[in-house]
């Protein structure tokens, strides 16, 4: 990632902001640098100063929000005493943030051949290693680096499968699911009963 | 999902239906999704237009859809047969995630929905992942039964739970491997050893 949201000057975050109402209101394809800069309430000439065009604005956009990811799952790991606390809070944290993340259920709800390419084949991939990376710090107290990446990027992907074929039993936003998902099938491959790292 | 086998097998007699998406899915190979066009399918299959639209009143959109549907099915049949005999469920897991990877990637068809028309079509995959999930599921069953009949897994495994979570593992990893190479056998036998089975099977 080539920076994150603490290198963005206060105009930038304000335009993102902007971006981030305006897509949430009437999705990404009819969102125009106009929209942002009267949302934002700055001259058009202030947002190309900031950011060349749409694409750059929305990649700066995905990593803000992507950075915000990964500070909240951190945050939920932190107080928790074993891997699977930490596991069951990354996953349900992380649910939380995708389901409550305006542009983004937006563009779910009637924007989703723009999202589907990024959740199939050579795409979703770089999805996963995104994903990866971004909670891996999580479980650093628990796991070495590498393992913890391999763990992350497993988690990524049983939860977006959950999200995107969901299951008539199985409900990916409650915690009392995924607590025993994960000390079912998850962790028990990563660490052994007295949860030590294998 | 139909268990049809390979319905592209010569000398294996055709519903008028089949042969349709057969034809379809020799036109998609050879002109791609956005140029195949009811009379190419026509020419292809023998068949006239009026037949074909008896057959498919929703015309090309409909066959191109139901021919996905189709194929993605044959593939997962395929994949069935491929690994039915495995003695264990390890090794059925492993040589089911190597014959997957390498035949998804040399897969034109599924390969071409996604370069040409992504839009109309990805939206499938989405449906066609809630039909194979329960196929992948009941197809494990039977082996996860004879694992804990072998007293080879742990103790109070749900093999119906089990059963769900091995199919999402493996339709997950087949459409994006992420950071595996599933080429690679070793990193094939970690990941099922690890992901896959750490919950399910007892350990050695």
């Amino acid at each position: 990632m080539d920076f994150t949201a603490d290198d963005l000057s206060p105009k930038a975050a304000q335009i993102l902001d902007a971006a981030s109402t305006c897509i949430g209101r009437v999705g990404l394809a009819k969102t125009t640098l106009d929209d942002v800069a009267r949302e934002a309430r700055c001259a058009r000439a202030t947002v190309y100063r900031c950011f060349a065009n749409k694409q750059q604005l929305l990649a700066a956009l995905v990593v803000r929000e992507a950075d915000a990811l990964r500070a909240a799952v951190v945050a939920a790991a932190q107080p928790t005493a074993t891997l699977a606390d930490a596991v069951t809070a990354v996953v349900t944290t992380s649910v939380d943030f995708l389901g409550t993340n305006a542009p983004l259920t937006f563009v779910c709800a009637h924007e989703p051949e723009l999202l589907l390419p990024y959740l199939a084949f050579e795409r979703e991939d770089a999805v996963l290693r995104t994903a990866a990376v971004l909670v891996a710090p999580a479980f650093l107290r628990f796991l070495t680096a590498s393992e913890a990446t391999r763990l992350g990027e497993w988690i990524a992907r049983i939860t977006l499968s959950y999200l995107f074929s969901p299951s008539e039993h199985f409900d990916i936003a409650d915690a009392q699911h995924v607590r025993a998902l994960v000390d079912d099938f998850v962790v028990p491959g990563f660490v052994d009963s007295e949860g030590v790292s294998r | 999902m139909a268990t049809t086998g390979d319905a592209r097998d010569p000398g294996d007699p055709l519903s008028l239906h089949d042969r349709l998406l057969a034809a379809t899915y020799g036109c998609v190979e050879r002109f791609g999704l956005g140029k195949t066009t009811i009379d190419d399918i026509a020419k292809e299959s023998g068949v006239s237009r009026a037949t074909i639209y008896r057959q498919f009143p929703g015309g090309r959109d409909e066959l191109l859809l139901e021919t996905v549907g189709w194929e993605i099915a044959n593939y997962f049949n395929r994949l069935a047969d491929q690994v039915r005999d495995a003695p264990t469920l390890a090794e059925l897991l492993r040589g089911g995630l190597s014959f997957a990877h390498r035949s998804i990637s040399e897969h034109v068809l599924l390969r071409k929905i996604l370069q040409t028309e992504p839009e109309r079509l990805l939206p499938l995959l989405t449906t066609e992942s809630a039909k194979t999930l329960p196929f992948i599921a009941d197809f494990l069953l039977p082996y996860l039964r004879r694992e804990a009949e072998n007293g080879r897994l742990r103790p109070g495994v749900d093999i119906d739970r089990a059963s769900e979570y091995l199919a999402r593992s493996i339709l997950s990893l087949i459409g994006a491997p992420g950071r595996w190479n599933l080429d690679d056998p070793d990193q094939v036998a970690d990941l099922v050893d690890v992901e896959l089975l750490g919950g399910i099977t007892a350990p050695t």
